[in-house]
């Protein structure tokens, strides 16, 4: 029998050990391409463009391109662990060096260009299969599933650079220890290292800190986002250390409690065991957890703020800007689009104003200056006040709560008073009460005023119309229609080119504006997001899963050895149960919950921004309901691998 | 009265269908007494761990039947088995069968702990027997970390830590120097005498044997002979040396 049949006889009779690493492998190409279908899919590119998304796919892909490295390296430790033992036996028997080498690369390139084929083959059923999932479930109609060259391009070279560093390190690994170290490698994995209490110290103390730095870092900065990234690294790095440590230190502290430890003794000792040497895996699969549940919930939290804003800012269901030649129809065709059998026209204001333009000398800024009649004022907000003539009052269309820009608006009054003498200002007002069609200010001044204003500066008339009607929600159709035939009669008048229009479009300054358009690109640009965050958790989930699993599954060979050890001193199958179960539940769970701890001091931190948790109750809500959905998954495939190790080891 | 006993006990491992079985054990019948000390001896390969898996429940016939304190045990549940093993049962297995991941102490508490003895009593317990073998300065050393001598001591220590009625013992001294096998050897004693223990053991040591009232030699898995100790421990090991030389063994043993 020659060398090259004997290597062949033991990797026929490792096989298993070939397809773990493959598995492991074809996973990591998946998660690559799954990502990458998203991240380069044209649809979710239009809206990274426009808006928030692209921070949103931004740490999730970091947080991916880390994982995937840590799971292809770790796959192939623990491959070239069982491997090690080999070729330490190998070498001993004269096979040389290079030998090695050339049997490592063969077997890796094989490997590898196997996993890259069926992990992309795999990643694009998968993501198909989601997009289509989620565009029927979450009705995105407008993503849709495609490929592109960019997609194979990155994935394969993503792929090829971590595939390529894990196979170096351990290539070196295997050369620098020595032979009996690359004999013994398995055996000698239950050896504990010596723990130290400061480090675990530093490890809590580096959480603590980050959670801390999150707090302040929302409450007093700006940067949140930024310095984010920067924290979470080091929490994340404290949960390292502390995982590290803690777990054999609380078992040293125990140990001293024999009453208590002796009856645990098992399943301490081999939880200890597998913390020490899963630090990294668990590590990882905090991190997801805690990314998948803080993400998952600011989404959502997103999502409903940015509704609950958007519907707060529209006093009225539709509204737009009327002038002479442009978005003229008279009431009576507005009412036969809008009025409804069943959605009645609740109200209809139309209020004349008066827009001036005025241009800044020092830096040719165009400054508008809208003005309403006291009469118009007090139709819209209820708000009676007697003007004489050349008074005026400054109404400020919006609720504040931001002194900076309430400030820049008490300075444009008074400019604009002291400019124009002849009136005098009497009182700031500011609410809410008009759609945003024409100015976000205005100044009141009494009816006689208004009517005189043409023959004292020049500007534009225009009149806002604002309809309410009974259900907002149901004005699709009517909103559609009334946009058509504005834009139909706007056709018809000669094109506006002054400066109103400086700077953007007509049909930009004479939109509609109404609730549901706004409500419903959203409800897109989110739904965009919500589909981008459930890929992403789906993934980091199944991954969390597949390492957990992976690992256990992994050891079940020393499982089942100490099991028939246990047996044979006269352990029962209940007992075994008992100790599994015991076991699984603490790998599937203790990081389970640290991660939703974590997400959870987070989020807390992070809602600083916006007056903290308790000025926004629904939020926990967002979060509990996530963290228990996340759970009762995990749960199941706790489920699912508790039966399958246990069928295993029996 | 026989506290253990086996009828006919055949034990053919490998799959008959396919060609590549061996008997490990053909037609064997044997009956230990409440009290007896017994060695069974044999060459390698004669079928002497076999037997005592067999013995224990470890591992079943092919066929034949084996009886411990009047039940039998291919009837009685695995369960039953198994906190038979840790009740009445010492075993000393031939590779030790150590946990990696426990510590000499821990190894050596497992049995009383899986009966949920109070945490003085195993304290207790596992002090003695360190005492007595020699291995206290070891306790919080894991397997891998100690020599093979000091394994097999804790495997004996294990087996005698729930004060069990019967010790089957593979090969308990084999790896220990005469001085370390004599304290094993007399602690075998002391626990037959005072205990009215039970003990059965495989070796391949005359010296070992020659503690023992009866020595069995099996050979190919079948009962060849046995003798048994009228007067001293010298004259028994003469009677063992000459014993084995019939079987096959070398005259000149030493
Ligand atoms: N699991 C097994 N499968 C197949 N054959 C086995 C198995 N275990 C033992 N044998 C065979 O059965 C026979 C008896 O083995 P056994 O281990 O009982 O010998 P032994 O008397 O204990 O030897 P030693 O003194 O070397 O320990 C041997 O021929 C051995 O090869
Ligand atoms: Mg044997």
């Amino acid at each position: 029998m020659s060398f090259s049949q004997i290597v062949w006889k033991m990797a026929k009779a490792n096989y298993r050990k070939y397809i773990f690493y493959y598995l492991c492998n074809t996973f990591a190409v998946m998660f690559f391409f799954v990502f990458s279908t998203i991240y380069f899919n044209r649809q979710v590119d239009e809206v990274k463009i426009s808006g928030s998304i692209q921070f949103l796919l931004m740490t999730p892909g970091v947080t991916l391109v880390l994982f995937t490295i840590f799971f292809i390296s770790y796959a192939h430790q623990i491959f070239i662990k069982q491997r090690r033992s080999e070729f330490g036996l190998f070498m001993t028997l004269g096979m040389t060096d290079r030998d090695i080498v050339k049997l490592v690369l063969l077997e890796n390139t094989i490997i590898g260009l196997l996993s890259l084929t069926s992990g992309i083959l795999g990643g694009t059923i998968f993501s198909r299969g989601i997009f289509f999932l989620l565009m029927h479930s979450v009705g995105i109609g407008q993503v849709a599933f495609h490929l592109s060259s960019n997609m194979f391009l990155y994935t394969t070279i993503a792929f090829a650079i971590i595939f390529l560093i894990a196979v170096g390190s351990s290539l070196y690994h295997v050369f620098t220890e020595n032979v009996i170290a690359n004999i013994k490698s398995s055996k000698t994995a239950a050896a504990l290292k010596n723990n130290s209490p400061i480090i675990g110290g530093i490890g809590a103390a580096f959480i603590f800190i980050s959670i801390i730095g999150v707090y302040l870092t929302y409450a007093y900065s700006n940067y949140g986002g930024e310095l984010l990234f920067i924290w979470a690294i080091f929490t994340i790095l404290g949960v390292y250390i502390s995982l590290n440590q803690f777990i054999s230190l609380f078992i040293e502290f125990v140990k001293r409690r024999e009453n208590y430890y002796y009856p645990r003794m098992l399943f301490l000792t081999s939880i200890n065991y597998k913390f020490k040497h899963l630090t990294t895996i668990l590590t990882l699969v905090i991190s997801l957890v805690m990314i998948t549940i803080l993400y998952g919930t600011l989404n959502l939290s997103i999502y409903s703020m940015e509704k609950k804003d958007v519907l707060e800012s529209k006093p009225y269901d539709i509204a737009f800007l009327q002038t002479e030649t442009k978005n003229n129809l008279d009431q009576e065709t507005v009412y036969s689009i809008i009025d409804q059998e069943d959605n009645r026209i609740q109200g209809y204001q139309q209020i004349p104003v008066y827009t001036h333009y005025e241009r800044m000398e020092d830096d040719n800024w165009l400054v508008s200056y809208s003005f309403m009649s006291i009469e118009s004022f007090q139709e819209l907000t209820s708000i009676s006040y007697e003007l004489d003539n050349n008074e005026m009052l400054y109404f400020i269309n919006s609720e504040f709560e931001n002194n900076e820009q309430e400030e820049y608006y008490q300075e444009n009054a008074y400019y604009f008073a002291d400019e124009n003498l002849e009136f005098t200002l009497k009182e700031i007002i500011a609410g809410n009460n008009i759609n945003y069609v024409s100015d976000s200010a205005f100044f009141i001044i009494n009816n006689t005023d208004f009517e005189q204003l043409e023959s004292q500066f020049d500007g534009y008339k225009s009149t806002i119309h604002q309809i309410n009607v009974e259900d907002w929600r149901e004005t699709d159709g009517a909103t559609n229609k009334l946009e058509k035939n504005l834009l139909a009669y706007n056709k018809k008048t000669p094109p506006i080119m002054d400066e109103r229009t400086e700077g953007s479009t007509e049909e930009e300054f004479f939109k509609v504006d109404s609730k549901i358009k706004a409500f419903q690109s959203i409800k897109m640009e989110n739904g965009i997001s919500f589909f981008v965050m459930t890929v992403l958790s789906i993934i980091f989930f199944l991954g969390s899963f597949i390492l957990l699993y992976l690992n256990l599954f992994s050891e079940i060979e020393s499982e089942k050895e100490k099991y028939r050890k246990l047996h044979a001193i006269g352990i029962t199958d209940k007992e075994v149960k008992q100790a599994v179960t015991k076991e699984i539940r603490a790998i599937f769970f203790i990081p389970a919950i640290i991660g939703a701890i974590l997400a959870f001091c987070y989020f807390i931190s992070m809602m600083r921004d916006i007056g903290g948790v308790m000025a926004n109750p629904g939020l926990l809500l967002y979060f509990g309901g996530i963290t228990i959905t996340y759970l009762l998954v995990q749960f199941i495939f706790y489920l699912y691998a508790r039966k399958k190790i246990i069928y295993k080891l029996m | 009265m026989a506290i253990l006993e086996a009828n006919h006990i055949v034990k053919i491992y490998g799959d008959i269908k396919e060609d590549r079985t061996t008997q490990a054990l053909n037609e064997i019948s044997l009956s230990i007494n409440k009290g007896e000390f017994i060695a069974i001896m044999g060459a390698s390969g004669s079928g002497k761990t076999t037997l005592l898996n067999i013995l224990s429940g470890l591992d079943k016939p092919t066929s034949g039947a084996v009886t411990i304190a009047g039940e039998k045990i291919n009837e009685i549940s695995r369960n039953q088995l198994a906190l038979f093993r840790r009740q009445q049962l010492g075993f000393v297995f031939q590779d030790f069968n150590l946990l990696d991941s426990l510590t000499v102490k821990e190894n050596m508490a497992l049995p009383m702990i899986l009966e949920k003895k109070s945490s003085a009593d195993i304290d207790q317990k596992v002090q003695e027997l360190a005492a007595l073998f020699g291995i206290e300065d070891i306790l919080d050393k894991y397997p891998y970390q100690i020599s093979g001598g000091q394994q097999q001591r804790t495997a004996v220590s294990r087996a005698l830590v729930n004060n069990p009625s019967i010790i089957l013992a593979d090969e308990p001294t084999g790896n220990l120097d005469s001085a370390s096998s004599a304290d094993i050897m007399e602690c075998f004693e002391t626990i037959v005498e005072n205990l009215a223990s039970t003990i059965l053991l495989v070796t391949h040591d005359i010296f070992a044997a020659s503690y023992c009232q009866k020595v069995i030699f099996i050979k190919d898995g079948m009962i060849h002979s046995s003798i048994i100790r009228e007067s001293g421990r010298e004259e028994f090991a003469q009677q063992i040396i000459a014993e084995l030389s019939v079987i096959g063994g070398r005259k000149d043993v030493f």
